[in-house]
């Protein structure tokens, strides 16, 4: 029916989606493509692989080193969306000014935040770090020994983030969270925040950073910190981690409390 | 209270002193008329010594007579004063203590002290209510002259600066001033002179008030409280000063008030403006000056409709011959089945191709209707003087916009520029601010970055190769859509001869979609090829815009040049269809002659008579279709690449796994370079093809007119601001410079039609002519007289031509 020409002449439109998502495109077959050939390639899960990678390729007891073959792996192998380097640094920055004495990581993964939090800890610093995956919290926790923290420095609690909030304060004595780094689901940031809200964990200048709240993104965490007016916030704009086209951002929160 | 009590002695006691210096300002004024008698400036003064004495006699001689009537009304009034006064010194005290403290000095410079009070009273509120632009300058120079009102040993001195500068104000405030002494109902003469100069204390101290509020320590509030509640004061017993400059004064007063509403009026009726305003608060000026543009574009349409509409088709369709009484006026028995259909219509074929719509339907008699208009010279020269009025408009506009825009160079202070330029100061959106602000910060880290990249190691290869790179993939780009109509345009030719009744709808208005759409998406793929670049969006915009350029250009001239196709083609056809119609004559005649001598010439139907093709109703029907399609095209493309897209963005946001508003499809941004080459083009094709489709303008005052509205809806409801938020304000004449450019290329084909190809023999205007431009000549002929002609012949002999146009330039 339509003549050849015609269809020709989108050729341009597709041209010009295929250059200007291209990033995208990358990342599907990195992210998603990539995964599923391995998977059924080695039947070990994409975690344990690099897991796997890091032990053969760092120093035990070296965070940097393991911190750096983490992301070659990244980079180079496979995709695992951690937080990356460039990221990284902003959240290096912000505990060396913030110095806090608690932190809680909701969504440790593989262990790469963690292992970066508690670099920058400092002394008598303490880290509560909150995984769902029982999988992947093993995992976790073999890096993080691996790179040399114990249980007094790191606490990996294995549950889902919204059964042990409101058990933070009875179960692990916290009477305040001094700095929140969210990266697990987006779709739980929000009521996560809220429930730290509720259980009054939060005090004056607690802050809490959230990763990837512009990609995949978070809107509605991003449309209440607007709108609740508790926090000072601010987007720190970069690129999705390991990969340079896709922008993304971080929120960091300082918690007001009500005026 | 005590309190107040003391204030009413205070005020007493200013009373008497002021009373005493009243009598001595008078004298000290007398004199200052005497000295400075020629100078027209203090009129004002004059009139107040004037005003003063003539009251205060009338006063004296009315006084005995009115003493009981009056105690009433001057305790009210007393009572007023003093409540104001209460008023006026419970919110500052200061005020109170510095009345109190000038006091004395008062005495001598009272009369200075008022004009001056007088005059920075006018200044402030000229400042505060009226925000006359035009007097910016004075004002600040009248307001340096009331801050430091205090020391008197300026005073000479600012006086002068006073006097200098806001003499225009000063005579307006002073005759707002006189109606307000009209308008009040206490006249002044039924006061004694105490009340008087009490009456004067008040109102001086109330201007002191307002000129030193501006230096008082007070919250905002309670000084906008003070001066209005100062400034009615002032309004309603001031004139209790004098009275009566007149009616003249007070007639001057209304038309100045009447000019300023006036110039509120002019700004209110400029179409669009505050549609236009809010789209710059929304997303800056770049987008604005588009609508800006948009704008301009349909008033000058709005003429070109008006010359062809009023001089061209109204004529035609009131005076003319009627639909139907001769062949060019009737559709022909062959498509009379079908010519009321949609389809047809909407091809502008059956009625609406033998209608005022089209070049072929006008007659050629010389003379219409009552008047005896000439029809044909109308139509020719209201075609040239549709060009030629956009030409003196184009560049009379240039001209103008040359001296204003003056965009410095953008390399050589890049920080600088970037540091005190790159606020966009017409941005009133929170967003959009944020946008800007974002990307300002980004700008500065680009090239901070750029800056040290630079210092490091020198990278401009990768740049220039990037550039390069770019510049060829636009080439190939273009040169492909190049071929790809070229190819569609021969194909369409080969349906054309096949009948194109044989094919689809999409094979028949294949050249026109495949333009459409190659001029949809080439732009967003030149957009894309150019982020290699890495031009500042300023300059970015203009290769982005030069691309587009070439593109719309060369789609537009392979068209053209498949029309000349076809008008030879057409040509052909018609030297054919003469021959027949000869024989078909002849035939004819012999019939009648043979059958019957007596019998008058048998009548035909004028739908029956053989025609010629008409080529120029063809290239009118072929530029209004391709204005058709194109506006469709745009609207279409409006309604699902912006409307439908912020509607599935912004409704599956919630059931969706990642952003949609922040990440990937999101909202989309208005395209400032494409929607202004789109207009751009437009306008070039309306001025090819008004000369054979009187109803372009029309056409295109009403897309105009519709897109206006509708890109304005879009804007606001579906499009988020450019991220890179930047000032447009030197961009306008490059849009000039374009259309010029465009008018110019776009004249060139109408003319060359018009000077070397006959007309049809048997529809428009001109048919019977050997060219056009022929009817100029047979006016000259036929309706001046004898001398004229020969002045005119020897006149555009080209021996006399030559020379002067080469003197003009």
């Amino acid at each position: 029916m339509v003549s050849g020409a015609i269809a020709l002449a989108f050729l341009p439109l597709l041209l010009t989606l295929i250059i200007r998502y291209r990033y995208y495109f990358v990342l599907f077959y990195r992210a998603v493509l990539v995964r599923i050939w391995k998977d059924c390639i080695t039947g070990l899960s994409r975690e344990e692989r690099a897991y796997q990678y890091v032990l053969t390729h760092s120093t035990p007891g070296d965070p940097d080193s393991i911190l750096d073959s983490f992301d070659y792996w990244c980079s180079k192998v496979e995709y695992i969306s951690n937080i990356g380097p460039k990221k990284g640094k902003i959240l290096d920055r912000m505990l060396m000014e913030q110095s806090p004495l608690t932190v809680l990581e909701l969504g440790a993964h593989c262990g790469y935040s963690t292992i970066r939090i508690a670099r920058a800890l400092p002394l008598g610093g303490r880290l509560y770090s909150i995984e769902m995956d029982q999988t992947n919290a093993a995992i976790a926790e073999k890096i993080i020994r691996l790179a040399g923290f114990d249980d007094d420095t790191v606490e990996l609690i294995v549950n889902p983030s919204d059964e042990v909030i409101p058990r933070l304060r009875s179960d692990y004595n916290l009477e305040r969270v001094d700095f929140v780094f969210m990266d697990h689901w987006k779709k739980c940031y929000l009521p996560d925040l809220q429930m730290l809200e509720e259980c009054g964990l939060l005090g004056k200048g607690s802050v809490i950073l959230a990763d990837n709240v512009l990609f995949p993104g978070a809107p509605k965490f991003l449309r209440y910190i607007r709108k609740s007016g508790l926090y000072e916030w601010k987007i720190h704009r970069a690129t999705l981690e390991y990969s340079k086209g896709i922008r993304d951002g971080m929120a960091e929160l300082v918690f007001q409390g009500i005026k | 209270m005590p309190r107040d009590s003391l204030i009413a002695s205070d005020n007493d006691a200013d009373i008497t002193l002021e009373f005493e210096g009243g009598e001595e300002g008078g004298h000290k004024e007398r004199r200052h008329r005497e000295k400075r008698r020629d100078g027209s400036k203090d009129r004002r003064k004059r009139g107040n010594g004037r005003r003063r004495q003539g009251s205060r006699s009338v006063e004296r001689e009315n006084e005995e007579e009115r003493v009981g009537e009056r105690e009433k009304e001057r305790k009210r009034r007393v009572k007023k004063d003093q409540e104001a006064k209460k008023r006026d010194k419970e919110e500052g005290d200061r005020a109170q203590t510095r009345s109190e403290k000038t006091a004395k000095a008062k005495k001598n410079i009272k009369n200075e002290k008022r004009r001056r009070s007088e005059k920075g009273e006018a200044g402030e509120r000229t400042e505060k209510g009226k925000k006359k632009v035009q007097s910016a300058k004075k004002e600040k120079s009248v307001n340096h002259g009331t801050k430091d009102k205090t020391h008197e040993e300026k005073k000479k001195k600012r006086k002068k600066v006073l006097e200098t500068s806001s003499e225009q104000e000063t005579s307006e405030e002073d005759s707002e001033d006189k109606e307000d002494s009209e308008d009040e109902e206490v006249k002044p003469e039924s006061l004694s002179p105490e009340e008087l100069e009490k009456l004067k204390e008040a109102v001086d101290d109330k201007k002191k008030l307002i000129q030193s509020l501006r230096g008082k320590p007070w919250p905002m509030k309670k000084k906008l409280v003070t001066l209005r509640e100062s400034q009615e004061f002032l309004e309603k017993y001031e004139g209790a000063l004098g009275k009566g400059k007149g009616r003249k004064l007070y007639a001057y007063k209304k038309w100045m008030k009447f000019q300023r509403d006036f110039e509120n009026f002019k700004t209110a009726c400029i179409p669009w403006e505050m549609k236009i305003k809010e789209i710059e608060s929304h997303f800056g000026s770049s987008v604005a000056s588009y609508f800006i543009f948009l704008r301009w574009m349909y008033g000058i349409n709005m003429i070109l409709f008006g010359l062809t509409f009023g001089l061209v088709m109204v004529p035609e369709a009131l005076m003319g011959r009627p639909y139907g009484s001769i062949p060019r006026k009737t559709v022909p028995r062959a498509e009379e089945a079908s010519a009321m259909d949609f389809a047809v219509l909407w091809d502008f074929g059956g009625y609406a191709q033998y209608s005022v719509l089209f070049y072929g339907f006008y007659s050629n008699q010389r003379a219409i209707g009552w008047l005896k208009f000439r029809m044909p010279l109308s139509y020719f020269l209201v075609g040239v003087g549709t060009v030629a009025y956009s030409y003196m408009v184009v560049i009379r506009t240039m001209a103008r916009n040359a001296n204003e825009s003056g965009v410095g160079d953008d390399n050589s202070f890049n920080f600088s520029w970037k540091m005190f330029t790159s606020w966009d100061y017409l941005i009133g959106n929170p967003e959009t601010a944020d946008n800007k602000f974002a990307s300002i910060t980004t700008s500065f880290k680009e090239a901070i970055l750029e800056e040290q990249e630079s210092r490091k190691d020198d990278n401009i290869h990768l740049t220039r190769f990037l550039r390069v790179l770019a510049n060829f993939l636009v080439l190939c780009c273009l040169a492909g859509s190049g071929y790809l109509i070229y190819f569609v345009v021969r194909r369409s030719q080969k349906f054309a001869l096949d009948g194109l009744e044989n094919h689809t709808w999409w094979e028949r208005n294949e050249v026109n979609m495949v333009m459409s759409l190659l001029g949809m998406f080439c732009p967003m793929l030149f957009d894309v090829i150019s982020t290699l670049e890495n031009y500042h969006p300023r300059v970015a915009l203009q290769w982005q815009l030069g691309r587009i350029f070439a593109l719309f250009l060369g789609n537009l001239y392979t068209f053209i040049i498949a029309l000349m196709d076809e008008i030879n083609v057409k040509r052909d056809e018609e030297k054919i269809v003469k021959f027949n119609i000869t024989m078909w004559e002849a035939s004819l005649y012999n019939g009648t002659v043979s059958e019957n001598f007596t019998v008058p010439p048998i009548t035909i139907h004028p739908a029956d008579v053989p025609r010629g093709p008409c080529w120029e109703t063809m290239v009118g029907q072929e530029f209004v279709r391709l204005i058709i399609s194109d506006t469709m095209t745009t609207y279409i493309t409006l309604l699902i690449g912006d409307f439908l897209r912020a509607v599935l963005v912004r409704f599956l946001n919630h059931c969706w796994c990642w952003d949609l508003e922040a990440g990937f499809p999101s909202y989309s941004e208005f395209d400032v370079s494409g929607n202004v080459l789109g207009l751009i083009f437009n306008q070039g094709m309306i001025w090819m093809g008004a000369f054979y489709a009187p109803c372009l303008p029309a056409l295109n005052v009403l897309r105009l007119h519709v897109s206006m509205y509708l890109q304005c809806w879009a804007v606001m409801c579906c499009n988020v601001p450019q991220e890179r938020v930047f000032k447009a304000s030197g961009s306008n004449n490059f849009y000039m410079a374009m259309l010029l450019v465009i008018l110019f290329l776009s004249t060139l084909p109408a003319i060359y039609t018009i000077v070397t190809i006959p007309p049809s023999f048997d529809c428009g205007p001109f048919s019977g002519k050997n060219r056009m431009f022929d009817v100029i000549h047979e006016t000259l002929e036929s309706d001046f007289p004898a001398w004229f002609s020969k002045v005119f012949s020897y006149a555009s002999n080209p021996g006399l031509v030559l020379p002067f146009i080469l003197l003009m330039v």
